[in-house]
């Protein structure tokens, strides 16, 4: 058996690291798990790993405690290390030998949804265990009742494709095709599996590399010691932090329109109760779990909640465990953010998680009204769809047209950008055209779409693409009964809607509110699309912060020359009137227009 | 007749010149005149002492473009795009730049919105046309760009990577309108797939010909009324040059215009030690530390390249990174108590506190003055407050619990860790090993830090060039004529035609040929180099592979194949068997050759070379340490550190238990080897 951990703690604790070897090894810790990052989009095959970058990476020290971490997607951050803590209560560390790589993606063990796959090895210098480099992506499909896994309409676990309890998918530096052969086995796209799994064990090999070259050059003994210390530097800044929040309970929620069944919206509601330098996030009062596929497991809840609170404590000091410690959280047995088999969960990671971020932001805005933002349209809106090729061959195509940010206290919200759970790029137009049989026709930015205020949020978009073969879209979204809220006097922004155009230009609402405000559920599992048909999907922009009548008129005007506002926006939700012949401000008509605002505001 | 290189940087004008009769050579340094910077270059040759009119050559890089861009300094652009894309190049990609920051925003984009118009074209993936271009509505936007006053067009629309006719046919109906306006085309500038990077490179364009047109216009003159009557050649950022007229039209190429030539003195180096034949080029100025890597030769090229965050640049430029760490670098203590050096920087203004300038808080270059490593009047050229910097360096060390002289060494430590990793970063994103490399330091602060940059990287040899201090200015005197063409062309290798790739590649030849022939270089000074961007199917990035001239045959083709698994091997660490491989455009390079600056044995300056000694911290203690004249070490001399070289425009500093030796091109070859752990 190989020897692990030798180094007795005690002289780990004694052993005090000098503040400029400490940040040294600061730097090296953090530039390891930024290479496992270079390595991993460098090497894998998939396009949503390698130009969608959905993927994070993680060291974890000799006792499991997160050490540094390359987080792509936030909402990675906490769970993965759910992850790996099943892998070691599973086999025991005493069983994990020098070359093993272990895999799991069970959503109940540590995963988030189905298609993150979680990969682990022990990282070893001079057989004394340095800790555990650990790679997470999400793969592109292992199966399921549709294509990417995305089974809206399916009730339970097993629809959503291939669940993998930790398993060893390299034995001592060998792979175990018996493992693999069951993932090619699993999948709608087999061509990727050889090569992704390739590159997370590149990735999680470079990791070890910089361990151990940091072990030979500064010593076991520090180098223990100083990952310890560096947990307890970042548990300081998160802590100061904290105590800078007014002591207090802050309840903040938001929901999920629906689970694809239900016909009234599913809610979250949290509490952030502030006392001293702790902080406890409470879900009670959470709607129970649900029929359809959002559900969340903990580790995904607990992921969101901390990632979401990592944006207003450190955004900028190292990711580790020092970051978790100050943070307890509850959340309720049976509620549908504490998902258990065999509950669906696949629409977790980018519908609901972006939800608990949504309604932990508002809490935390009657807390610290002068920091915190606008809500963000709150959506990663990822589609995945199957096309028939020219050749016959099915092939899954897939993208996610962001929304917009919240206005801030300081500037406007950014313009179409990720979800703040991931940080993926969308598809170019004409790589999607090269590969599939589809033609993009819009990606353009959506106006009046943004929550007005002294500070606007940032617009939504106009998303178009036209099949050129037939196919089925599957979809999940929400904010189609109502949009991204703001603060501080800032406004709504926009609904989201999907629509289907025919063929002869005819428009039809099949998400969301149309016209006669009929509503349809915006999750969409295999929506048929026949050749020539066009799926638009018009997303939404962040809410606003401030009241709209304190924004400045040439700026709204700026607005309106740049067709981010239209004219009558201008006028009816901000107050400032704008002659069309010369384009320049009525500055008497703008004054009583406030003027009005602010009466009917006082109200 | 003199050849020259000129160098146009942000405070200082650079001039290395030699005269390819008498083989003579100078240098010179002057200030960049910022109200107009052509005064400045022709200061520069008067202060080398150069007849204008005995001038064969003025090779000059220029950051005009890039900072008319980084500030939006330009007149207003306009932007002509399919319907549905107005915004491709404002949504650029989606992401952000800083993952937990919920305030921060995105750089504004190139054109503003106000002035992008869409017409209802399209041409499909095939090149075939599904909506031909709407006259009417063309003309109509055709009349506001009029209405406007708008001098400078882009027009980009999907997929004219594969047909740009609706692009020519929007062209003239511009100019049927407006005949003075510059007029850039996407399928013109860059014809290759993803509309984000093509749309961006083609506004980039427009928006900086009007200033680079005013620029050259103003340079050229200035330079005839002094008599000049030679050759006006421009660097690229590609590490070639071109003439001044191709220069005013393609100003997206000209975006590394002014560190390519550092880059190029480096490749020079390669080529000049054939035991280096890798080098990692670094320049340590006040505020950046710039990193790019040479091999045989050349510096790899990119076209990922950003300007900004998410504004690309997609013209193959050399693949140059820069990191906010320098002599300016500020040491300060973070919230979670720890020390730390970076990225804020104190500039120029007010700059280290030992500038007296105004500076409290202590930087980089005050660590090294409280350490010895630098002499306290720089030469007699100005007197430092070494006091002052003490007492900065001392408010410092309270708060981190240490003594000033362990803070001023521990700033350097983390500082010089802060470059290695960004050295790292670029060796790996390449697929590169540090431990093929040597590191060669460039700038006047970079051989003060070179020594502790490699060990942390664990590469044994250093060398700093004898001419660091102008090495831009050399760089652009050793460079070709280059231009790189490309034609977009995708198809899995498998079912590639053959005569198809013949055809493309003779008149990919053909016209690069015309293009340096016209800027005067004769037929037999000309190479040209085939090359293909090429990826596994269903792969989203290229790698660029060589591909053998002549007439390709399936022999050829099976050649390219494993070069591409190759090449792909050492970029991105893996190959595989299980995808077929695929040509998604082709290019060629031609070069025009020119003369280099003769290499010159030196002799030594005859001077004695030892200057003095003084006391220099290093590794916890003070360590009685020779200074040298770097000018007037002898070939084949060896010191042995700790020590520093003085040079007049460079310093460079020997930790203990290295060892340096100069070869007989002057250059000082520093050994770290004794200070390096074994290998891992």
């Amino acid at each position: 058996m190989d020897k692990k951990v030798t180094v007795d703690t005690s002289v780990i604790e004694q052993t005090k690291v000098d503040p400029v070897t400490f940040e040294v090894l600061r730097s090296i810790f953090e530039y390891a798990s930024d290479r496992m990052t270079t390595v991993l989009q460098r090497a894998s095959f998939s396009p949503i790993l390698a130009d969608m970058i959905d993927f994070s990476n993680a060291i974890y020290d000799y006792e499991c405690q997160l050490l540094s971490q390359a987080a792509n997607c936030p909402i990675h951050l906490a769970a993965m290390k759910y992850s790996a803590e099943a892998i070691i209560e599973k086999f025991g560390i005493a069983n994990i030998h020098e070359g093993d790589i272990i895999c799991v993606n069970d959503p109940y063990k540590g995963g988030t949804h189905i298609n993150d796959i979680t990969f682990l090895t022990p990282i070893y210098f001079e057989k004394e265990l340095l800790g555990f480099s650990v790679s997470r992506g999400h793969w592109m499909d292992l199966g399921g009742g549709a294509a990417g896994g995305q089974a809206f309409a399916g009730t339970h676990i097993a629809g959503e494709g291939l669940r993998l309890p930790p398993v060893k998918v390299y034995e001592r530096g060998v792979m175990r095709d018996d493992i693999v052969e069951i993932m090619v086995n699993n999948t709608r796209t087999p061509h990727f599996v050889k090569g992704d799994l390739q590159a997370h064990v590149g990735c999680l090999r470079a990791a070890a590399q910089e361990m151990q070259r940091a072990a030979a050059k500064y010593g076991i003994v520090t180098l223990k010691a100083a990952m310890k210390q560096l947990q307890e530097y970042t548990e300081r800044i998160v802590r100061k932090s904290i105590v800078e929040i007014p002591d207090g309970v802050y309840e903040g929620e938001d929901y999920a329109d629906t689970d694809g069944f239900s016909t009234k919206p599913i809610e979250i509601k949290v509490k952030l109760i502030v006392k001293g330098s702790d902080i406890t996030v409470d879900f009670s009062g959470t709607d129970s779990v649900v029929k359809g596929a959002i559900n969340s497991p903990f580790a995904n809840t607990a992921s969101a909640a901390l990632y979401s609170l990592q944006f207003f404590l450190a955004p900028h000091a190292p990711q580790n465990q020092g970051m978790f410690n100050p943070i307890k959280i509850v959340v309720p047995e049976g509620s549908w953010l504490n998902a258990k088999w065999p509950a669906p969960t696949i629409g977790c990671t980018t519908l609901t998680s972006a939800k608990i971020t949504s309604a932990i932001w508002q809490a935390l805005a009657k807390a610290i009204p002068e920091r915190v933002t606008g809500s963000t349209s709150a959506d990663c809106n990822w589609f995945v769809s199957s096309v028939i090729a020219p050749n016959g061959a099915t092939d899954v195509f897939s993208d996610l047209p962001a929304g917009g940010w919240g206005a801030t206290p300081y500037n406007d919200g950014m313009n179409v950008t990720e979800d703040p759970l991931g940080n993926c790029m969308n598809m170019p137009a004409e790589t999607a055209e090269l590969l599939f049989p589809i033609a993009y026709e819009a990606f353009e930015l959506r106006q009046d779409s943004a929550g007005p205020g002294k500070f606007r949020g940032g617009l939504g978009a106009v998303f178009k693409v036209r099949y050129l073969a037939d196919g089925e879209l599957s979809m999940e979204t929400a904010r189609t009964l109502a949009g991204s809220p703001g603060v501080a006097g800032g406004q709504h922004s926009d609904v989201q809607r999907q629509i289907k155009i025919y063929k002869d230009g005819r428009r039809e609402v099949i998400g969301g509110l149309d016209e006669q405000g009929n509503w349809k559920s915006p999750l969409l599992c295999g929506h048929p699309f026949a050749y020539g048909e066009t799926f638009m999907f018009e997303s939404t922009g962040g809410g606003g912060y401030g009241n709209p009548w304190e924004r400045d008129a040439a700026q709204v005007r700026e607005d309106v020359l740049d067709e981010y506002v239209s004219l009558q926006a201008a006028r009816e939700r901000y107050g400032v009137v704008i002659d069309p012949a010369t384009m320049l401000i009525d500055e008497a008509a703008t004054a009583r227009m406030r003027a009005s605002m602010v009466e009917k505001a006082a109200a | 007749m003199w050849r020259v290189g000129i160098d146009v940087g942000g405070t200082f004008t650079d001039l290395f010149a030699w005269d390819d009769e008498s083989r003579q050579q100078v240098s010179s340094k002057v200030l960049t005149t910022k109200h107009d910077r052509a005064v400045g270059v022709v200061n520069a040759i008067k202060a080398a002492n150069i007849p204008l009119a005995r001038i064969s050559y003025l090779m000059h890089g220029t950051t005009t473009a890039t900072n008319a861009l980084i500030v939006r300094d330009y007149p207003d652009a306009a932007m002509v795009t399919t319907d549905g894309f107005r915004d491709t190049i404002e949504i650029a990609r989606q992401h952000r730049e800083r993952l937990y920051d919920p305030y921060q925003t995105k750089p504004k984009p190139i054109i503003k919105r106000r002035f992008r118009y869409t017409v209802g074209e399209r041409i499909d993936v095939h090149g075939e046309v599904v909506r031909p271009l709407p006259r009417e509505q063309a003309l109509e936007v055709a009349n506001k760009i009029k209405q406007h006053g708008i001098r400078s067009v882009a027009v980009a629309f999907i997929n004219s990577y594969k047909n740009g006719a609706h692009e020519v046919e929007m062209r003239d109906i511009i100019k049927e309108i407006n005949p003075d306006t510059y007029v850039v085309l996407s399928s013109e500038t860059r014809p290759v797939f993803r509309e984000h990077g093509r749309f961006t490179t083609t506004a980039i364009r427009a928006a900086t010909i009007p200033v680079m047109e005013v620029y050259f216009e103003r340079l050229e003159n200035a330079l005839k009324s002094e008599g000049f009557a030679g050759r006006l050649l421009i660097l690229k950022s590609s590490g070639g040059i071109c003439g001044v007229a191709y220069a005013k039209l393609h100003p997206e190429e000209l975006i590394e215009s002014g560190p390519a030539g550092g880059v190029a003195y480096a490749g020079y180096l390669s080529r000049l030690l054939p035991e280096f034949p890798n080098i990692i080029h670094t320049d340590v100025g006040g505020t950046s530390f710039d990193v790019s890597i040479v091999e045989n030769g050349h510096g790899l090229i990119t076209r990922d390249h950003e300007i900004e965050w998410e504004i690309p640049c997609i013209v193959p430029m050399l693949d140059i990174h820069s990191v906010g760490a320098g002599g300016g670098s500020v040491g300060w203590v973070d919230e979670g108590g720890s020390l730390r050096v970076g990225p804020r920087s104190a500039g120029s203004s007010p700059g280290p506190v030992c500038y007296g300038l105004g500076g409290i808080e202590p930087t980089i270059t005050d660590a090294n003055l409280l350490l010895g490593r630098i002499e306290p009047t720089l030469g007699g050229k100005m007197t430092l407050d070494k006091a002052g910097a003490e007492a900065a360096m001392e408010r410092l060390a309270a708060e981190v619990g240490l003594s000033a002289i362990e803070t001023a060494d521990g700033m350097i430590r983390i500082g010089c860790e802060n470059m290695a990793q960004a050295v790292k970063k670029v060796l790996v994103s390449r697929g590169r090993d540090p431990r093929d490399f040597i590191l060669a330091s460039f700038g006047g602060a970079g051989a003060m830090h070179a020594c502790f940059v490699a060990e942390s990287m664990n590469i044994p040899k250093v060398v700093m060039p004898i001419h660091a201090g102008v090495a831009s200015a050399f760089g652009a005197t050793a460079m070709d004529l280059r231009h790189d063409l490309e034609v977009f062309h995708f198809s899995p290798v498998a079912d590639a035609n053959l005569a198809d790739l013949n055809t493309l590649y003779s008149k990919l030849e053909a016209d690069a040929v015309r293009l340096l022939e016209a800027e005067g270089v004769s037929r037999e000074d000309i190479d040209t180099n085939r090359t293909a961007q090429m990826r596994y199917v269903g792969q989203t990035y290229e790698v660029e592979t060589p591909v053998p001239d002549g007439k390709l045959t399936p022999s050829g083709v099976a050649g390219i194949i494993e070069t591409f698994h190759s090449v792909h091997k050492r970029e991105y660490g893996v190959s595989s068997s299980d995808f077929a491989p695929a040509f998604v455009s082709l290019g060629v390079t031609g070069i025009g050759r020119t003369d280099a600056p003769p290499p010159i044995e030196v002799g030594g300056s005859g001077g004695e070379a030892v200057k003095g000694e003084r006391q220099i911290y290093f590794n916890g203690a003070w360590h009685m340490s020779k200074v040298y004249d770097g000018h007037a070490l002898k070939p084949d001399a060896t010191i042995d550190g700790p020590c520093i070289v003085e040079y007049e425009h460079a310093c460079a500093v020997l930790p203990p238990n290295a060892v340096g030796t100069v070869d007989r091109f002057g250059n000082l070859i520093i050994d770290i080897s004794r200070n390096l752990v074994s290998n891992v």
